[in-house]
């Protein structure tokens, strides 16, 4: 026993040194090594910083495509296109809660992308704890497309947003250069009627009798549906734009009522609307389903033919036009609903619209020189207008395929194609979305094409820019259920389907102060107030 | 000293019991027990950027917001009424429904019976919600019967009076025929010359029914409703979740739904946190008070 204690501790004894020592030189070794590499690589890339391809992680909204790895067909494309390498992984989207969490979950452990698609008001956070770069002073010089694509009074909003209070620029926000969304009619129903487009209200009760009782899709079946819209009271603004209620895809927003910034929600126009459809509703003129139906339940009801009347994004009318006729043979005409004029109200209705978009990228502020140029170049590339065609049409054989010359759009697969960037959805103007329009037509759709093209221009007209244009959803710190609607989808829809009377509305006004609204709304005005509209 | 070198002797007996255990307990500390150390967060400002260590304590703020929002009082209701239907309606479902399938005598049928049940488990909420929907709209079974009734459409699943009952219904339709699985083995453990001396001493099947498979299947339910009683608040957010629409938020908003609005959309992992571990304390007191009425009143327990 002794004798292996001491044999042991020799042993140690004469190991040590050695070990030390071999410790020592190898790190030696290793620092002259790690030096001579990070200047042999510093020389590499000041040599070669043009030809070489530097790949960013980028992330952006993805319903259910493919991702982009590298050396895949759009990786490539890209690289061809835009002169920087872009990956995106797949990421579940879900309505954007999904993509958050998952987005935060890589943000916690150190792996921010180096551009991306911040969500649900995420990069006040980031910009307040230094973790995306500002940008002020990159733009100019490193996106001098995107610098100026984006209008100087956008980027005041943004300014006046930044959320560390010092009128810097965190975010690139998408900008409106035309109003998407609309009321739509059956054209072709009213001509079958001998009927007229419906000029105010009680013109378009009439029409929408008619189309409920007399048969205009000629199947013998009274199975029209004259209107309606989608759960949580969403997607049937054309039944409130006539009271002048701002609302932006049927969620309200800001606007003046009684001379102050005021949230379209809780204001006296909206409790005349709610009564009109509710109305509406008792008198079975819109779908009695309209607060079960879910996008493909709304979607699947408009393209079998028996919707009379809806809301929609104009320029894609031509996909439920395709479907009508696949469905029933009908060429089928939507054209725009003019905002109704509503007895008892003076002022001029309105379809709603918003020039400053929400924030669509923010750029790392963990990440190199190198990444951080680069980042700025995709951001530049996308801005520019020359790139959005071939951005458009995607990958050869993936996305288009090519005959006589030609290129086809390919049918939508999930499955197979990339997800692509859609920089003229984020920047685009009518000019650009006209000519994509009538790229993507071929001659037995052209119709279709035409008629989104028609109604894209005619709804101009209609459109105001309200007063909230560009509120940061700061302003709903700390009230989560009055940011995302809850007591309004509450109150709405119980009013509208008639468990709760029109009076309730007032209850309904009450809650939403008490429980935040007053608060929120303050934040607002004096947002507003340090705008200096 | 002397524990410790049993322990040893056993191990070294029957150390392939010891290894089937093992990738258990390694799950468990994993996955159970070192994730209970991130409660924590649930007394913090928790960011992302600072991480758990440097992150701000903030004592019971998360708490104070969750007992101060003026839903609360709804939205524990709620829970309180559901995790109440949910442990006196559907709880004994299985058990009944264990108890008919026993008596059915042809194997073929029985089967079959038992399959067509257990298939509803494997399809998600979000599936059973989409059926639900369905049959219930105006063109669904439902309303097609009433109006060979002359009945008018009734919507009902945006009407706050069905809800619960869609609640059970749904809960019912998917879980039940798989929750009889553990009574069905419980009953064909039993011992059949218990029934044998039954059937002599003149017993009908209803009073061996009874008196002998009843009372033999009550530890099993026992201890299924102590651990059912563990999660009282936590009532599945998928099934509510998928079922909810602002017309029935007054009867169906409960604390996992409200959790996920503002909590988990928000980003707010500290509330999000607080309110979880709020629930597990609630579903631990419950187990813990129950345990000892049962331990009392029929001497068996979980523990």
């Amino acid at each position: 026993m002794l004798r292996k204690k001491i044999f042991g501790s020799i042993m140690i004894a004469a190991l040590l040194p050695g070990i030390i020592a071999g410790c020592s030189s190898n790190n030696n070794e290793n620092a002259g090594q790690t030096n001579s590499a990070q200047t042999t690589n510093t020389e590499s890339t000041q040599g070669a910083t043009d030809d070489k391809l530097v790949d960013l992680e980028v992330w952006w909204a993805n319903t259910g495509y493919k991702g982009i790895e590298k050396d895949s067909p759009l990786y490539k494309q890209y690289a061809d296109l835009l002169g920087v390498g872009v990956t995106s992984p797949y990421v579940e989207w879900n309505g954007g809660t999904d993509y958050l969490n998952t987005l935060n979950m890589k943000i916690a452990a150190g792996e921010m992308p180096n551009v991306f698609l911040p969500w649900n008001g995420n990069e006040t956070d980031l910009a307040k704890n230094g973790a995306i770069a500002d940008l002020t002073e990159l733009l100019p010089e490193y996106a001098p497309n995107l610098w100026k694509l984006i209008p100087e009074d956008v980027w005041n909003v943004v300014k006046a947003n930044d959320p560390t209070g010092e009128g810097k620029i965190y975010w690139i926000p998408g900008i409106k250069g035309y109003e998407r969304t609309t009321g739509m009619i059956r054209k072709d129903w009213l001509d079958t009627l001998g009927l007229q487009i419906p000029k105010t209200q009680d013109e378009y009760i009439n029409v929408l009798k008619a189309f409920k009782e007399q048969d205009p899709n000629g199947n013998g079946i009274a199975d029209e549906v004259p209107t309606g819209g989608r759960q949580n009271a969403r997607w049937m603004d054309h039944l409130f734009n006539m009271y002048g209620v701002a609302m932006v895809e049927g969620y309200p927003d800001w606007d003046i009522y009684n001379g102050e910034l005021t949230y379209s929600a809780v204001s006296p126009n909206m409790k005349d609307a709610l009564a009109f459809i509710a109305k509406l509703y008792k008198e079975q003129l819109m779908d009695q389903e309209t607060f079960l139906n879910d996008k493909a339940a709304w979607d699947g009801k408009v393209d079998g033919n028996i919707v009379g009347s809806y809301f929609q994004w104009a320029e894609s009318s031509y996909l439920h036009l395709g479907l009508i006729e696949q469905s029933s043979g009908v060429k089928a005409d939507f054209s725009v609903l003019p905002v109704l004029e509503a007895p008892g109200y003076e002022g001029q209705g309105f379809i709603t619209t918003k020039q400053v978009g929400n924030p669509e990228w923010v750029v790392s502020a963990q990440q190199d020189d190198e990444h951080l140029k680069a980042s700025l170049k995709f951001l530049d590339g996308i801005a520019d207008q020359s790139k959005w065609m071939d951005i458009y049409w995607g990958a050869e054989g993936m996305h288009y395929s090519v005959a006589d010359g030609k290129k086809t759009k390919l049918p939508d697969d999930k499955s197979t194609q990339q997800n692509r960037l859609t920089p003229y959805d984020q920047f685009g103007n009518i000019e650009f979305k006209e000519q994509l329009l009538t790229e993507s037509a071929s001659e037995s759709d052209k119709w279709q094409f035409e008629q989104s093209i028609r109604n894209m221009k005619d709804l101009q007209q209609y459109v105001k820019i309200i007063a909230g244009d560009g509120l940061p959803s700061t302003v709903y710190t700390d009230y989560p259920d009055i940011k995302n609607y809850t007591l309004w989808y509450e109150y709405a829809t119980k009013i509208i389907i008639g468990t709760y009377s029109i009076d309730k509305f007032d209850e309904f006004v009450d809650k939403w102060n008490s429980s935040g609204g007053a608060e929120v709304t303050k934040r607002a005005r004096e947002w507003y107030a340090k705008l200096g509209k | 000293m002397q524990a410790t070198g049993r322990f040893y002797q056993h191990a070294r007996k029957c150390w392939p019991l010891y290894l089937m255990a093992l990738p258990g307990l390694v799950f468990l500390i994993v996955l159970r027990y070192i994730p209970l150390g991130g409660s924590i967060i649930a007394f913090q400002d928790y960011s992302l950027f600072k991480g758990i260590a440097d992150s701000p304590w903030v004592g019971f703020k998360h708490f104070k917001i969750l007992f101060d929002s003026p839903d609360f009082y709804r939205i524990f209701a709620n829970t309180l009424i559901l995790g109440f239907l949910k442990v006196v309606v559907i709880f004994p479902v299985p058990l009944i429904l264990a108890l008919m399938i026993n008596e059915v005598r042809a194997v073929l049928l029985k089967k079959g019976i038992q399959t067509a049940l257990y298939i509803p488990h494997f399809l998600s909420w979000v599936i059973i919600a989409g059926i639900a929907f369905d049959m219930f709209s105006l063109n669904g079974i439902f309303n097609t019967v009433r109006d060979w009734f002359g009945y008018a459409p009734n919507l009902i699943m945006q009407d706050e009076r069905y809800f619960r009952w869609i609640y059970v219904f749904t809960s019912i339709w998917r879980e039940a025929g798989w929750g009889t699985i553990i009574y069905l083995a419980a009953i064909s453990a039993m011992d059949p010359q218990i029934y044998e001396s039954a059937t002599i001493d003149g017993a009908s099947r209803m009073k061996q029914i009874r008196h002998i498979t009843l009372p033999l299947l009550l530890p099993t339910a026992l201890v299924l409703f102590l651990i059912n009683l563990g999660s009282f608040l936590d009532l599945g957010f998928d099934q509510v979740f998928t079922l909810l629409t602002p017309m029935t938020y007054s009867v169906g908003d409960i604390i996992d739904t409200y959790v996920y609005r503002s909590g988990i959309q928000e980003a707010r992992y500290s509330f999000a946190t607080a309110v979880g571990l709020f629930q597990a304390i609630i579903g631990f007191v419950l187990v813990y008070v129950f345990n000892r009425i049962s331990k009392k009143v029929t001497g068996g327990g979980l523990w």
